[in-house]
């Protein structure tokens, strides 16, 4: 008799903790999230042919910045703002470098020895070994400086807060700016929904700017005057998608085009004709929902993306030795 | 005589100890009126910077369709032509034709404004705060479009059954007096 209380008495608490454990199994906790019946799905647009990826990582470095800002590199260095500092690394990814600035960086350009440097929306001019060389005036109300690109006579600064290209002499000396309006059809003017407006100058000294509202490359005279341009737009991996791609480009040595996508995290290789050419890194590569990785490439046509997630720097190597 | 003053003594103690009562119950009441109309309340809603478009909103609100609604930060969207928050990602044309609209319900008018400029505004009705639309801008665009608790369809229930299994506890209690989290400000969230 006391046995068979004792035998009823665990049988309840058996079915007890079980009505517990499948009660909590099958709870609407957020942890336990139901797949979303409305998820917006770009699974399709992830997944890239094996045969169209030139690319793979060879290594990659942390950087130890809690807020990586941009990348350039020159002169087989590599500079990478962030945490308002500078760090200067070899392209084996040994810190050369490092010195302090007045504030968070906007964006980074080197050339011949001089590190341009964007800080609360004016130029700053340092040489490798942290001191100031020049500092221009600050730019105008609302302005966003987020690319900048050097030549022998000029700096050319794009501003996204006010959708234009500044052209200064190299010594600060404005010397005109330019919307990207053009009387044919196909140009409308700069459209920058988000802070993503890049621009660079090639090989052949040629001035492009990214219209990210438009999914173009835009090649204007130092003038502001439009010369040629090419546009992609898609979700498939030969285009750009949403409203600000690409959000980053660098040139190989060769001029052609290395962009980096917002939205579908990826960063690609187009021909000197704007024609797609391959992947260097796949959505897979990326933090799901994650930043458009900065980009810039070294002489061997090395790529290296400055991952904003993931805090690291990350080199890529031609697959083909030849870097072609 | 004594015994009248006495008597009187107590009439007048009830009376006005009545009278004083009638004065605080009337003073309470209208305190408590007045504390009614003046204090600030709470009322639950939607941080859009926390939202991370889990779909649960359109799910598990007891108001059917939802009483959280997509609205549009307009100062802030770029009235793209490819607007994430519109289009299917698979979209084969960039037209209002029903195959290449993200919305289920289609709640998004999309209006041409000028070359290449295009309106896109969220019919409340048919919307039924499934984020889609959101999760779409936020990856691809700049974040314009957002959810929030639309508080003249709310019941503002003791416990939300949205805030209880939100993924990100992005919906909270706010005061009465700013029942609204409108975007608009990029210095909350930099690169969208």
């Amino acid at each position: 008799m006391k046995n068979k209380g004792i035998i009823i008495f665990l049988l309840i608490l058996t079915v007890i903790i079980v009505v517990v454990i499948v009660g909590d199994y099958v709870s609407d906790r957020p942890n336990r999230s139901r797949p979303n019946p409305f998820a917006y799905d770009v699974e399709a647009f992830k997944s890239v042919n094996p045969d169209l990826i030139h690319y793979k990582e060879s290594k990659n470095f942390r950087i130890g910045f809690q807020e990586p800002a941009a990348l350039a590199i020159q002169n087989k260095k590599i500079y990478v703002a962030g945490d308002r500092s500078l760090k200067i690394i070899d392209l084996s990814g040994v810190l050369s470098s490092e010195f302090n600035l007045p504030g968070k960086v906007q964006a980074i350009e080197v050339w011949d020895g001089k590190v341009f440097l964007a800080i609360d929306n004016r130029i700053l001019i340092y040489d490798e070994a942290g001191n100031v060389l020049d500092e221009w005036q600050p730019l105008k109300e609302n302005s966003l400086i987020t690319a900048i690109a050097a030549t022998e006579n000029n700096v050319f600064v794009a501003d996204a807060g006010n959708r234009r290209v500044i052209r200064f002499s190299a010594e600060g000396e404005m010397r005109g700016e330019f919307e990207g309006k053009a009387d044919e059809d196909a140009l409308h003017g700069f459209i920058i929904p988000s802070p993503c407006f890049d621009l660079n100058v090639n090989d052949e000294n040629e001035l492009w700017v990214v219209n990210p509202g438009l999914h173009a490359f835009e090649n204007y005279t130092f003038e502001g005057n439009l010369r040629s341009h090419w546009k992609k737009t898609g979700m498939t991996v030969d285009g750009f998608s949403g409203c600000c791609n690409p959000s980053h480009f660098t040139f190989l040595n060769d001029g052609r085009y290395v962009t980096s996508e917002k939205g579908l995290v990826r960063i690609k290789i187009h021909k000197r004709s704007g024609e797609f050419e391959g992947v260097v890194a796949a959505p897979e590569k990326f933090t799901e929902e994650g930043q458009a990785p900065d980009v810039a490439a070294d002489n061997q046509n090395n790529i290296y993306a400055l991952d904003f997630d993931k805090k690291v720097v990350r080199v890529f190597k031609p697959k083909n030795s030849t870097g072609l | 005589m004594e015994d009248k003053s006495k008597s009187k003594n107590r009439r007048e103690f009830i009376q006005s100890g009545v009278r004083l009562s009638l004065a605080l119950a009337l003073g309470s009441v209208s305190g408590l009126a007045l504390s009614k109309v003046v204090k600030d309340d709470y009322v639950w809603q939607i941080d859009p910077f926390e939202c991370t478009q889990c779909g649960r909103c359109a799910t598990d609100c007891i108001m059917s369709p939802s009483a959280v609604k997509c609205v549009h930060a307009y100062d802030l969207c770029g009235y793209c032509d490819l607007c994430g928050g519109y289009f299917k990602p698979d979209a084969n044309a960039l037209s209002t034709a029903a195959e290449n609209q993200l919305c289920p319900t289609a709640a998004i008018e999309r209006k041409f404004i000028e070359e290449p400029y295009f309106e896109y505004i969220i019919n409340e009705d048919l919307c039924i705060g499934c984020a889609k639309c959101v999760e779409g801008c936020t990856s691809f665009g700049n974040g314009s479009l957002h959810l929030q608790i639309i508080h003249d369809i709310c019941l503002n229930c003791n416990e939300c059954s949205i805030a209880r299994v939100c993924p990100s506890d992005a919906i909270k209690r706010v005061k009465a007096s700013e029942a609204y989290h409108i975007k608009g400000d990029f210095s909350k969230n930099p690169e969208s």
